[in-house]
């Protein structure tokens, strides 16, 4: 069974992935900031990363850049989803590495496909 | 007395660093060496005055450390000043920078109450989002009122589902009724309807 490392400081948005990617059968885990979610990097092997951008201790684009540099985990594709409209936090967010960006409240069938077409399904 | 000074704070001795001044640090503060820059930010935590010139080198600095050091000397400096220099970093395109004002001002309850009014009511849907996440660690009494009225009447989705989200924790009984609006106000949003389920089902259980 895959694994995805949801990151991200809201609990209820945390809860609200989980049980979307828990539907379509992936093992997931999660974390509450950038610096968790790098330690859990370093301890485990995941096969993508759902990213917040606003965290406390460390954002998410610093999460991103600091996986493309580690050479264990730097081909894991991250999926950013944020509040944040504009065009350039899009643009910041492909440039610090993430594969795919998505702007909240993600559409379901949306981060579904997204995440299969990354993983290769949950198996 | 006209003191020999080390080529940079780094090497100084103890008793060197010991005579510096506020002169001293402020012209540290603008030095090339990171580590002479986060020393000084350290030092002029103990110089009030110095808070301008904090947050005209938080503007331009790019060294994570040094920010750090910034922010955590004008936490200590404090008062309305520093929080009305502070509040224009949440406009911040840094995110880095956004997070840890956040972090400090969630560290102000004295004087961001004053604030929060406003910036929950700010254009820019982001700020108000900004807003409620300080409100998120802030044990202000008024927290749970005014995340209220942004569940009532803000029309953003994201700046609703972020209140929610901290009403889930803080909320009470009370509010059931304004949590059941919100679905009718965000009708086929799959987030909200989780959000508002599972706040109503824990201020049930309150």
């Amino acid at each position: 069974m895959k694994k995805i490392l949801i990151v991200d400081d809201a609990t209820t948005v945390r809860m609200y992935h989980r049980q979307l990617m828990e539907s379509l059968g992936y093992h997931v885990e999660e974390a509450g900031n950038g610096v968790e979610a790098l330690e859990k990097a370093s301890q485990d092997t995941y096969d993508l990363f759902l990213v917040d951008i606003n965290m406390p201790k460390m954002d998410g684009y610093t999460f991103i850049e600091e996986i493309r540099k580690t050479p264990a985990v730097k081909a894991t594709p991250a999926i950013m989803i944020s509040t944040e409209e504009t065009e350039s936090d899009r643009d910041k967010a492909y440039e610090a590495g993430a594969n795919f960006y998505f702007i909240k409240p993600v559409r379901m069938e949306a981060i579904q496909t997204f995440t299969k077409l990354l993983t290769g399904g949950a198996e | 007395m006209v003191l020999k000074k080390a080529a940079t704070v780094a090497t100084a001795t103890t008793s060197e660093k010991s005579a510096y001044g506020l002169q001293d640090w402020l012209r540290l503060i603008d030095s090339t060496s990171p580590e002479d820059r986060r020393l000084a930010a350290r030092a002029l935590a103990e110089f009030p005055v110095s808070a301008p010139a904090l947050l005209n080198t938080l503007a331009r600095e790019s060294n994570i450390r040094v920010k750090g050091a910034i922010l955590v000397s004008l936490q200590c400096i404090g008062g309305h000043r520093v929080l009305e220099g502070l509040l224009p970093f949440l406009r911040s395109d840094n995110a880095a920078l956004r997070n840890g004002v956040i972090e400090i001002l969630q560290g102000m309850p004295n004087e961001i109450g004053d604030y929060i009014n406003d910036l929950l009511h700010d254009q820019d849907s982001d700020v108000r989002i900004f807003a409620i996440d300080i409100l998120q660690t802030l044990a202000h009494p008024d927290s749970p009122t005014w995340l209220l009225d942004v569940i009532l009447h803000d029309k953003h989705v994201n700046v609703v589902a972020t209140a929610i989200d901290r009403l889930t924790e803080i909320g009470t009984p009370e509010m059931l009724p304004a949590m059941k609006s919100v679905l009718a106000r965000f009708p086929n949003e799959p987030y909200i309807e989780f959000i508002v389920n599972l706040a109503i089902k824990r201020l049930s259980e309150d």
